[in-house]
């Protein structure tokens, strides 16, 4: 339901529709009004929150009173008291089944093999008004499919003419990549580069096509959508958490991910998801993913099993810890969190070392203390939606948080935010602004003095296009906003987010989002990956080395054993490879990466696609991560970590508190599907067995998360139904040191890049591929 | 009195014995009567092995559309569809059947199959001699359902570019 359809502040009208009296909004939409109340209304250009079109004539209903000479389309009537409505009389569905039929009338019979078949809005209208004979005996104007971009195919005899695609990539998007060319019944839908498509690639228009017109070149004629198991789950690549479907089904490897979407609309990203969740979960089907673990013998790379390869790390790792070696253990901000809490609880307690750290992308220590004690000031990825007024401050969202430009370009759009975009770069969320405030580059946290009170710093960025003047009235404009939300890029720290909290303390019910790179750089932050804070950000009693600490003491050569999960030292965070010559690594990744080829051994770890656990967004959304299926010969981090532990001889249940059961669990942390009963544990728990029996249970370690790190004592019904739960940063260390020196690496990553793991996905490579290529065409002309 | 009765009794049975002796044989006498059907006889109707069939040219009929296997009640159908390009050519459409397996451990010959096909590609043949003693033989792949090429496109046809340089490298 969009702006129309909240009607604030406007009188209900009570109307009758089919005899039944409803109420809604006054001048609101009839076909949203029917919705709501349970009657529906086919559509087919109709799309809640688009513009309305009023192209396909399926809606139409009869309105009696006041009276109407024609039938009416419900999707562009207003309701006004009083109106009588008849939605299912014979003229009403003679006239959808002509609709049907002239639609038919040059539609190839092409449903065995679209891609749309199953889930066709054509073929159920056909289903339920039956214009299934055609009278037409005319041959069928045929036109070959043409393929716009690596991932955009259009076959354009499918085409119903909705016009929603072009709508959600003009409105939705702000791309405006699709047009239509010529009029009438020779009307086409066309991209923007003649023969091909110059956009964000976010397949959009795929998802919202209600016929199979769109193709998608990932999934197009691979299966249908009944073969595949269906598993919502929440993408890996940047910070903001989208939640998605995956289609999976399975394959001699194990599993094989077909296609992602969120049509249901549930989670915080409605229906949107960028390319890389869309598409780029395809790094986990590649052919060169490891399976096997591999064991360095002398000098090479050997394949070995599990048990081997777990025995000999256990053992190294045992020996190094025995002669009083030096440890370095470097997490993934790509890691679910029980992993993460895992990591650092194996690192500290079993290894018995501090020098624990990962790539970090956002000051997350300081936002926690800036915000102690003020938890409602922490925002939320909903909240991007629904403020009245925005402050974006750095960085490029569009390319980095897809998610949250997408919210706050609709809450402009649909709701009439105001949004104020401080940036060196003209960045495209500039187009929705109401104010833009152009600043020296590298001088964010400079805006974050001034807000904060300084006017000293009004100085270092006023420029050309915003005067000393300007910054002074815009900080009033802000100071006024009601229920402003502050997103501001990593290149805030310290400081400069004391000062954006302390700016936001002074507006009323003004809230903060800090903007980090990955999955659950949140999650891995408030886990305690970090050699001098513990989960939940408590300060550790000695803190250990860092990465550029662990770099320099493999460089002098006193680094004993270096446990890597997840991540590329060698390649993104300054390990040189031949620093580690003298150091015993083992690397868990999913690839043979330049970290791997050097490591002693490596062990095929599962891609958060193939594991259960859970994901904090950036802004403190906690989400749960599902199982889509097995990569035969991978294993989880979580599980690899155990077994290490067991290799060392440790008990693991010091680390898993098994048997220790949950307050809720539907079975999902184990695979099940939703709405399908955990028959294992409904099992156990009949004959008087523990559900957690397993020391590989994630879920185990969340009891645990959630009894001792705070702010994540949440609903665990809420969450386990697959909904957003919001983690606070309520308790957690208040008297961090001001200024800890965070380093940050920030990926930068853009829409078609993700950090060292964009390489892996096709569609990303072939994406960027075709547009460097099309750069030089036009650079040579 | 009542041996005459007897004797004609007998008389009268045995007659019907000698009588129906000089009839026509209706018991099939399979598996030892003649030709390739070894004796058995069929209704048209008959529901046996499936047979995948073949268009006019020869190209494969089924497009991959999984109805067969959604309204197979055993669940006994498995396909995996792939796409049809320059190179490969193998059925009229956009995409094929990659692999098509039926499990006659589990079909139960219901026809649904045959009826939910759009293309006409599943059909029951009269294949019967299903029997095997181990169940994996049962599993049948697409290669044994497949109905041959036609005759009139002559030996050795194919549609299959791969296929074509193969045949053509061993030729030369
Ligand atoms: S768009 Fe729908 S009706 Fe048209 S061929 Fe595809 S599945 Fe059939
Ligand atoms: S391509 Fe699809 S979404 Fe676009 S106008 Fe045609 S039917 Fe509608
Ligand atoms: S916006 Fe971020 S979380 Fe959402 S689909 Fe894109 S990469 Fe994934
Ligand atoms: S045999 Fe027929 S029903 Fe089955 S997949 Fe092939 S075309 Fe579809
Ligand atoms: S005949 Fe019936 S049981 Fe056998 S494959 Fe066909 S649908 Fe399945
Ligand atoms: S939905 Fe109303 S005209 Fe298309």
């Amino acid at each position: 339901m969009g702006t129309r359809g909240f009607g604030f502040g406007m009188a209900d009208a009570n109307i009758t529709v089919d005899g039944k009296k409803i109420t809604a909004p006054a001048g609101s939409l009839l076909i949203d009004a029917c919705k709501n109340a349970g009657i529906e209304i086919p559509s087919f250009c109709y799309y809640p929150n688009l513009s309305l079109q009023g192209a396909c004539r399926m809606c139409v209903v009869r309105v009696d009173a006041p009276k109407m000479p024609k039938l009416q389309t419900a999707c562009t009537t207003t309701i006004s008291d009083g109106m009588v409505v008849t939605t299912d009389s014979e003229e009403v569905k003679q006239s959808r089944k002509a609709v049907v039929e002239i639609l038919l009338g040059n539609h190839p019979l092409d449903c065995p093999v679209c891609d749309a078949g199953g889930q066709c809005e054509l073929q159920d209208m056909t289903f339920t008004y039956g214009a299934s004979e055609s009278r037409y005996v005319e041959p069928k104007n045929h036109k070959q499919e043409q393929q716009w971009s690596p991932v955009v195919f259009f076959d354009s005899p499918r085409c119903i003419l909705c016009y929603r695609c072009v709508r959600v990539c003009n409105e939705a998007m702000d791309v405006a990549a699709l047009g239509v060319e010529n009029r009438g019944v020779s009307s086409l839908i066309v991209p923007n580069g003649g023969d091909h498509l110059d956009c964000e690639e976010c397949g959009m228009c795929i998802d919202i096509c209600p016929v199979g017109a769109l193709t998608s070149g990932s999934y197009r004629y691979k299966t249908r959508p009944w073969e595949m198991n269906h598993v919502s789950t929440i993408c890996t690549h940047c910070g903001d958490g989208c939640k998605t479907t995956l289609g999976v089904r399975s394959s001699e490897a194990g599993m094989e991910i077909l296609r992602g979407d969120n049509r249901d609309k549930s989670g915080i990203n409605d229906d949107f998801l960028c390319i890389k969740g869309r598409y780029a979960f395809d790094f986990a089907n590649r052919e060169d993913r490891l399976r096997q673990p591999l064991v360095r013998k002398n000098g090479v790379l050997t394949a070995v099993t599990w048990e081997e390869a777990v025995t000999a790390v256990g053992d190294k790792f045992a020996e190094v810890k025995q002669s009083g070696g030096v440890f370095g253990v470097i997490g993934s901000p790509r890691s679910t969190n029980e992993e993460a809490y895992l990591l650092q609880k194996f690192a500290r307690s079993t290894l018995g070392t501090n020098n624990i750290d990962h790539q970090r992308t956002a000051d997350f220590p300081a936002f926690v203390s800036a915000l102690a004690g003020k938890p409602e000031m922490a925002g939320s990825m909903r909240d991007a939606y629904m403020v009245p007024a925005i402050l974006l401050l750095g960085g490029d969202a569009t390319d980095e948080h897809p998610l949250l430009a997408y919210q706050v370009r609709n809450n402009v759009r649909l709701h009439s935010a105001k949004l104020y975009v401080v940036n060196s770069q003209e960045i495209k969320l500039k187009r929705q602004a109401a104010e833009f405030a152009q600043i020296p580059a590298g001088t964010e946290s400079g805006v974050a003095a001034f807000l904060a009170g300084d006017d000293s710093a009004v100085a270092a960025i006023a420029t050309a296009i915003t005067s000393a003047d300007a910054w002074r009235a815009l900080r009033e404009t802000l100071r006024s906003a009601q229920n402003l939300l502050i997103a501001f890029s990593s290149d805030l720290q310290g400081d400069g987010i004391a000062n954006i909290a302390k700016f936001a303390g002074s507006v009323s019910g003004a809230k903060v989002i800090c903007l980090a790179d990955y999955a659950n750089s949140r999650g891995v932050a408030d886990m305690g990956l970090y050699p001098d804070l513990l989960p939940g950000y408590a300060s550790a009693a000695k803190a250990g080395l860092d990465l550029a600490g662990m770099s320099a003491a493999a460089q002098q050569g006193k680094l004993g054993a270096l446990l890597v999960v997840g991540a590329n030292p060698v390649y993104d965070l300054g390990f040189a490879a031949d620093s580690l010559n003298n150091t015993f690594v083992v690397v868990q990744d999913m690839f043979l990466t330049e970290t791997a080829a050097i490591a002693d051994v490596v062990l095929p770890s599962a891609s958060a696609y193939e594991t259960s656990g859970t994901f904090t967004n950036t802004s403190g959304d906690l989400q749960l991560v599902k199982k889509a299926g097995d990569l035969h010969g991978t294993k989880p981090d979580f599980e690899i970590i155990v077994r290490i532990a067991s290799a060392m001889g440790v008990d693991v249940s010091t680390l898993v508190p098994l048997g220790a059961g949950t307050t809720a669990d539907m079975g999902q942390s184990r695979g099940a599907q939703s709405g399908e009963a955990d028959r294992s544990a409904v099992y156990l728990q009949k004959q008087g067995l523990e559900a957690r029996v397993s020391p590989f249970d994630a879920a185990a370690l969340f009891d645990e998360i959630q009894r001792l790190v705070p702010g994540y004592d949440v609903s665990r019904m809420n969450l386990m139904a697959g909904n957003d739960v919001r983690t606070t940063t309520a308790g957690k260390a208040a008297a961090l040191p001001a200024s800890r020196g965070e380093s940050l690496r920030p990926a930068h990553d853009t829409l078609f890049s993700s950090g060292s793991l964009g390489r892996y996905s096709r569609v990303l490579n072939s994406v960027a591929e075709n547009r460097d290529s099309k750069l030089v065409e036009v650079a040579a002309d | 009195m009542s041996v005459v009765k007897d004797i004609a009794a007998v008389a009268k049975g045995m007659g019907i014995t000698f009588g129906e002796m000089f009839q026509p044989t209706i018991v099939e006498n399979y598996p030892d009567g003649p030709g390739p059907l070894k004796g058995a006889k069929f209704q048209e109707r008959f529901r046996g092995a499936h047979v995948l069939q073949r268009d006019e040219n020869g190209l494969e009929k089924c497009v991959a559309c999984f109805l067969c296997a959604a309204a197979c009640p055993c669940n006994c159908i498995y396909i995996e569809a792939d796409e049809n390009t320059e190179q490969n050519r193998v059925s009229g459409a956009e995409r094929y059947a990659k692999v098509y397996n039926i499990d006659y451990n589990r079909c139960i010959f219901c026809g649904y199959c045959v009826e939910a096909c759009p293309t006409d590609a599943i059909t029951h043949g009269h294949g019967f001699e299903l029997a095997s003693f181990n169940a994996t033989n049962l599993i049948y792949r697409k290669e044994q359902l497949l109905a041959i090429k036609p005759a009139q496109l002559g030996e050795g046809v194919t549609f299959n570019k791969a296929e074509m340089d193969r045949q053509g490298s061993t030729a030369g």
